[in-house]
């Protein structure tokens, strides 16, 4: 009889404590998993609002205009720089601001505009698809403009109402111009939501009389798999005369937070497991006392103490594996539901935004190979460690002393 | 190793032409602490046990059967003396080696059977059988006589569960004879089963011992078992009080 086989029956024969046991680990590995694909799914859906909807991989501005925005602070011909940039392998688009105050007949509000250059700007930002309600920019329509969601909320307007903006312009001068709201983004980030104003670079350029150059230059890998630090330095290359800085370092609060996101999920692992690792060894402490005498006697008529440790452990990974493959289905099939469905966060918790990204109130989670397996491992590393003491409990008591057990 | 056995043939009662005794015991004691007070389980024993030999171990509770039994069977170790089983001293050897011994040279059957619940009849009796590595088909062959040889056949598949005191203990002797090991020691083998059935066990022990020429030593307080050994060995007070042969 083999020792699988023997394992089987031993786990059988107290069936309510193998099932409460078994259960308790496939319940723990099962929250583990949806918990990790949540926090997976917040990574990367808070690195895509972080990336893809504003700042992009890297971004080039002028020497201090992060510091102090100023209109004159400009990357000279912008065009030059990005067919450069491109030519390397890089998706890029340049963009220019303004700022200055946009009001409606009943509320004001400062807001800073962004010009951009549609035909690029899709290829490095996904925001045109982001929008909550409207439509996106379009070059033919030069008065039209995007705004975020509580800009809206505030200027209490809705699609098709009208903007006044009044503001300076590059020579001096006082801008203004009225336009017309064509579409209401979702939550993108703090400042785009509550003074983003967004519209063709060529209206704005002729609103602030800004006949050339750019104040930012965003960059996408065309390759995400080309290393951010590696890429940031070969733009680098191509344009030392300006400051050029990837998003983990424009945004270091969010790149630390998605970095240690990880972290979060093993801690939360290892404190679920430490209860579980608690259930296992009184498991299987009860269950080697109880039958100590019948160990004894195996022992008696010849087992060794390390096949007796064998068996400990092979009655463990069994309930294990079962608790595994229960837990992997379970698990699967939860994330994969809120893969597909989101979680809706937003009765709870209304708009959620961390440093200043916002993340979208449907919660997706996220399967990967790695959400999966892991919690696995760990059960099964924290098994073989419940295990270890009731093992050498076993493999060390005399068989005198366990046939006279009482 | 004769001439050490022929030091201590005097030891035997039974035929002292017999030169390689299956067990021997060289001034052997045995001293328990209970507390602050010491008790001598096994007081200055020597004994032998010779090939073939049906010896009971009698005496009343307490006076050191068990004892004696558990320091053949190298589940205990003395306090002095020396015990060899089959050639091999035990206090030279360390517990893996002494786990080796158990399992090839010793056949325990217990006073309460110790059955491994789980298992038939047939897997009990070829546990050890498994664990000598023996192969499959050499194991199911030894194992299926060996049943036949203890009355048990057609109740392979049973769990101890669903068989009687009886059965269980056919199958414990199943289980210690299937190796083939040079001594059988049971405690109080038929302590647990009524008069019927201790007939029919100690039938099969005998048996087993006149047509297989299987080694047993067993421990008993009841007389009608010691009217049926050939040799009685009578402890009283962890010491031999006599050692005789008798008509089985």
């Amino acid at each position: 009889m083999n020792i699988i086989s023997l394992a089987s029956r031993n786990v059988r024969r107290n069936w309510q404590r193998s099932l409460v046991t078994t259960l308790a680990m496939a319940f723990a590995s099962t929250i583990i998993i949806f918990y990790g694909a949540l926090m997976e799914g917040m990574v990367r859906g808070s690195e895509h609002n972080a990336v893809a909807m504003s700042s992009g991989d890297i971004q080039i501005h002028a020497k201090d205009y992060r510091d102090d925005p100023d209109l004159y602070k400009r990357i000279i011909e912008p065009d030059l720089l990005t067919h450069k940039i491109r030519d390397a392998g890089f998706r890029a688009a340049a963009r220019i601001y303004g700022f200055g105050l946009m009001a409606t007949d009943s509320s004001s509000s400062g807001v800073q505009l962004r010009g951009l250059d549609l035909q690029h700007e899709q290829e490095v930002s996904e925001i045109d698809q982001h929008l909550m309600s409207g439509t996106w920019l379009r070059n033919d329509d030069s008065h039209g403009v995007v705004i975020g969601k509580k800009l809206a909320r505030q200027l209490g307007v809705a699609l098709g109402d009208e903007l006044t903006f009044i503001g300076q312009t590059a020579d001096g001068y006082m801008a203004n111009d009225i336009f017309k709201v064509r579409g209401i983004l979702k939550a993108v980030s703090t400042a785009i939501d509550s003074a983003g104003v967004f519209m063709p670079e060529e209206s704005l350029r002729e609103l602030l009389t800004l006949p050339e150059g750019a104040h930012e230059i965003v960059v996408i890998r065309d390759d995400p798999t080309v290393d951010l630090k590696v890429a940031t330095q070969e733009v680098a290359a191509l344009a030392p005369a300006y400051e050029v800085l990837n998003w983990q370092q424009l945004m270091p609060v969010i790149a630390r937070f998605l970095e240690t996101a990880n972290v979060q999920t093993l801690i939360m692992m290892i404190f679920t497991y430490i209860a579980v690792a608690s259930v296992v060894l009184n498991a299987m402490l009860m269950s080697v006392f109880e039958r100590i005498h019948e160990f004894g006697v195996m022992k008696a008529i010849g087992v060794r103490p390390w096949q007796l440790v064998r068996l400990i452990y092979a009655e463990t990974i069994l309930q294990t594996c079962i608790a595994s493959l229960f837990s992997l289905g379970a698990g699967w099939l939860i994330a994969s539901h809120y893969q597909k469905h989101g979680m809706d966060m937003s009765a709870l918790a209304g708009d959620i935004s961390f440093a200043g990204i916002a993340m979208d109130p449907i919660w997706y989670a996220y399967i990967t190979p790695e959400v999966l397996i892991t919690p696995i491992l760990f059960l099964f590393i924290l098994a073989a460690l419940a295990v270890i003491y009731p093992a050498i409990k076993v493999a060390l008591i005399r068989p005198l002393d366990a046939i006279h057990y009482q | 190793m004769t001439d050490q056995n022929n030091k201590h043939d005097t030891h035997s009662p039974l035929n002292a032409a017999v030169q390689h005794p299956i067990v021997r015991l060289s001034d052997v004691c045995k001293t328990y602490e209970q507390g602050k007070v010491r008790v001598n389980a096994v007081h200055d024993v020597s004994l032998d046990i010779q090939h073939g030999d049906f010896a009971a171990l009698c005496g009343p509770s307490g006076s050191g059967k068990t004892s004696l039994l558990n320091l053949i069977g190298g589940l205990d170790v003395s306090s002095s003396g020396t015990v060899i089983v089959d050639g091999i001293d035990l206090a030279t050897i360390d517990g893996s080696e002494l786990s080796e011994v158990r399992k090839n040279r010793i056949g325990f059957v217990f006073q309460s059977y110790n059955l491994i619940p789980v298992m038939t009849a047939y897997e009990n009796a070829a546990f050890v059988l498994n664990l000598q590595g023996v192969d499959e088909t050499e194991c199911r062959d030894r194992v299926m006589a060996t049943l036949k040889a203890v009355g048990l056949e057609g109740l392979e598949k049973r769990r101890p569960d669903e068989m009687s005191g009886g059965q269980q203990q056919r199958v414990a002797i199943a289980r210690a004879i299937v190796t083939e090991p040079a001594i059988v020691l049971a405690d109080e083998p038929t302590a647990n089963v009524d008069s019927h059935t201790a007939e029919s066990l100690l039938d099969l022990m005998e048996q087993l011992n006149r047509q297989q020429g299987v080694t047993f030593l067993f421990s008993t307080h009841d007389q009608h078992v010691m009217d049926r050994a050939r040799r009685i060995i009578q402890m009283h007070d962890g010491k031999v009080a006599s050692d005789h042969a008798q008509a089985g």
